[in-house]
């Protein structure tokens, strides 16, 4: 079972849980597939207990095939089923990457059929498990026209845009962020509030200025953090270590604005252009590889459509160039954290 | 000591049918017939310029027709570029094509569809027409066609062969969970089989006992590459039992014999029993696509064999063996089918071609 935050906290886990069981509530063509997400409930238990509440027809086992679960996927999309598969990391999406960018991503462009397919997967590094459980690999799909890629941070984004992306037409890539499972959590209130109340950010004001509005779309971007000086886009956990970067640099006098993406592919270009604005000097921090990351993009859009007000060169936190290191203390050395974050706010301060 | 386990065999399946009526084996020949003019038509435009590119049918015909005349309206097809027998079949009603000569067949549900419009569409999408499926969008049978109130559900291939089994097994599970008995038909090529994906979407539909019908059109050669440099089993049919499901090889030669065994095979997945593995065996009447010269890999024998083993003539001699039908009477349908196929695609070639300002479009349904 998942792990019960105290009272009415929810859990970013929970949320995630929480919103395949609504979707699977509300929509009969809503099914799971994935490794071990039937009677086990899934490696991270996010799938526990639906076996029982939904049958296993809409919660089944797949053999260890990730391009045959997706290919399954597809074609049961194709026949306007809502098929949701969990990567039982997301590391392993490498193995289904044919029926994604070429079968799932190109369908609709090629043949005017929608295939509203999500495919959910644990990512990201922090906890010492090596080179293939610890990846941020969205980048991968980023360079694919077709896909939908978000990556939630916050427990009320996760609900929210699971949510969308299981009504979306179009295949999305779902990037749940481990570290983020039990340790990020809100109230249950502003989580599942439809209508306002706060945005249930681990404390954090959407938009800085408390109340949440209506849900999270794919395609928007959120101000976590009002600033002037320096503006920091991020997603994920690294958004995270944005918040407490800029709460530590805060204290030195540096204001700085977050911007957390959310959505990574729509991009919402506006919010990126107008928060790159408005301090005049950015970072984009992101845990996935610095070569051909979603930075390189994102600095490129600024230059090209921004330039005008940028006081400082568009700069770059992300994993070094290799794979993710076994040892907890060389995979720390790679990982961002608030205080490069800091450092780097810092130095364009200095600009 | 222990006893050595014995392998199960393939079915070798009889070169005989179920008895199909007159009337069924004339549908059944006229659409051998019709794929037969559609592929000569579009290999004669090659050499002319008018499409770059075609992978010739001409020898499938069998396999495909009496496959897809073991479906009906309905059922999915999960087609790959060899399979024109199996769309003509899947697409049209005879008895709408030509009234006078096809009145309905009992008992076989065909798609409600006007034919000509349908054919004229399909020529255009061979020609990248904007009339075509994907309006130039896509090359050949790249296409999907989904029209669900006549009963068709096709989906086309991308290039990489194998990728579709997993897509068909999954659009098979999705006709499962609807319930009604309704079955997907999905080809590959021997050299397909040796792709990761054919083991995941056959493993994955033997699993969850989808109602597939896989068939294996084995030519002996993936481009020029023999079958015995692709696998090392003595047939491949044999690999259905590993797979749990049955494993069937059949002459591809022998329409009656690839109806007999297909018929078989969507029974037993409309009744709940999971996929069935067909390797249909055919010789190579072709080379891989026009204008490439791997024809030529043959033994001058073995090409000699191959067109002699036509399968069309095959039937149309079994036929007229049978008294069903007379030499005036193959004639007049091989002159229909030439007659139709030459002024769909004179239509076709003379359409309006895709307007380049429609491009990007849209990437997303949503």
């Amino acid at each position: 079972m998942p792990v019960k935050a105290p009272s009415d906290q929810v859990t970013y886990l929970e949320a995630i849980s929480r919103a395949l069981r609504d979707a699977m509530r509300e929509d009969p063509s809503v099914f799971l597939l994935g490794q071990d997400v039937a009677a086990y409930g899934g490696a991270f238990k996010v799938t526990a207990g639906m076996l029982e509440d939904f049958g296993p027809e809409r919660v089944m086992n797949t053999p260890i095939s990730e391009s045959g679960a997706i290919g399954v996927a597809v074609g049961a999309a194709l026949l306007g089923r809502r098929p949701v598969v969990e990567m039982q990391f997301a590391d392993f999406i490498s193995c289904g990457f044919n029926q994604i960018v070429n079968v799932a991503a190109k369908m609709f462009w090629r043949t005017g059929r929608p295939v509203p397919l999500v495919i959910r997967c644990p990512a990201g590094g922090g906890a010492g498990a090596g080179a293939f459980h610890s990846q941020c690999v969205e980048a991968w799909f980023l360079h694919t026209p077709g896909l939908k890629v978000v990556a939630p941070a916050f427990p009320r984004d996760a609900y929210w845009l699971l949510r969308a992306a299981i009504r979306d037409p179009d295949p999305v890539l779902y990037f749940e962020h481990k570290q983020l499972y039990r340790r990020v959590k809100a109230p249950a209130s502003a989580v599942f509030d439809a209508g306002g109340g706060s945005d249930g950010r681990d404390g954090h004001g959407a938009g800085g200025g408390g109340a949440a509005g209506p849900p999270p779309r794919i395609g928007q971007a959120a101000t976590l953090r009002e600033g002037e000086h320096v503006t920091v886009i991020s997603y994920g956990w690294t958004a995270h270590h944005a918040l407490e970067a800029a709460e530590k640099v805060a204290a030195e006098g540096i204001s700085v604005e977050v911007l957390d993406l959310r959505t990574l592919a729509p991009l919402d270009e506006e919010a990126v252009l107008r928060a790159a604005r408005k301090t005049g000097r950015v970072l984009i921090a992101h845990e996935a590889c610095l070569s051909g990351g979603f930075g390189g993009e994102l600095a490129a859009r600024i230059a090209e459509k921004a330039f005008e007000h940028l006081d400082a060169p568009v700069r770059r936190l992300a994993y070094p160039d290799i794979p993710v290191p076994y040892h907890r203390a060389l995979e720390a050395a790679c990982l961002p954290s608030a205080e490069k974050i800091a450092q780097v706010v810092r130095e364009l301060r200095g600009w | 000591m222990l006893e050595k386990q014995a392998v199960p065999r393939p079915v070798e399946a009889e070169g005989h049918s179920a008895h199909p009526s007159p009337q069924a084996l004339r549908e059944m020949h006229l659409f051998l017939r019709l794929a037969r003019e559609w592929d000569l038509r579009f290999e004669r435009l090659v050499r002319l310029g008018a499409v770059s590119k075609w992978y010739s049918a001409v020898g499938n015909e069998a396999i495909t027709v009496a496959a897809a005349t073991a479906i009906a309206a309905g059922d999915a097809l999960v087609s790959l570029h060899r399979d024109s027998g199996a769309i003509l079949r899947y697409y049209v009603d005879a008895s709408r094509l030509f009234p006078d000569q096809f009145p309905p067949l009992p008992g076989r549900r065909a798609p409600p569809t006007e034919p000509r419009e349908l054919l004229y569409r399909l020529a255009c999408q061979m020609l990248g027409k904007a009339d075509g499926f994907s309006g130039g969008r896509e090359r050949s049978y790249h296409y999907s066609f989904f029209h669900e109130e006549a009963g068709i559900i096709h989906v086309g291939m991308i290039s990489h062969l194998g990728a579709m089994i997993p897509v068909a097994a999954g659009v098979a599970l999705a006709l499962k969970q609807a319930g009604g008995g309704r079955v997907a038909l999905n080809f590959i090529g021997e050299g397909g089989t040796s792709t990761g994906d054919f083991h995941e979407g056959l493993n994955m539909a033997a699993v969850y006992k989808a109602p597939l019908v896989l068939i294996i059109q084995n030519n002996g050669y993936a481009f020029s590459t023999p079958s015995s440099e692709q696998y090392a089993s003595r047939t491949l049919a044999e690999r259905g039992p590993a797979y749990g499901v049955p494993g069937v090889r059949v002459d591809g030669t022998d329409a009656l014999a690839v109806l007999r065994c297909a018929s078989e095979a969507v029974a037993r997945a409309r009744a709940g029993k999971g996929p069935t593995l067909i390797e249909a065996v055919v010789g190579r009447m072709r080379g891989h696509s026009e204008g490439d010269d791997s024809f030529l890999v043959l033994s001058e024998d073995e090409r000699r064999r191959s067109l002699e083993a036509d399968p069309v003539l095959r039937f149309e001699r079994t036929l007229l063996e049978s008294g069903a039908v007379t030499h005036p009477y193959l004639d007049q349908v091989a002159k229909r089918c030439a007659e139709l196929v030459l002024a769909t695609v004179d239509r076709a070639l003379a359409s309006r071609d895709p307007d380049p300002s429609s491009l990007p479009g849209r990437v997303h349904a949503g």
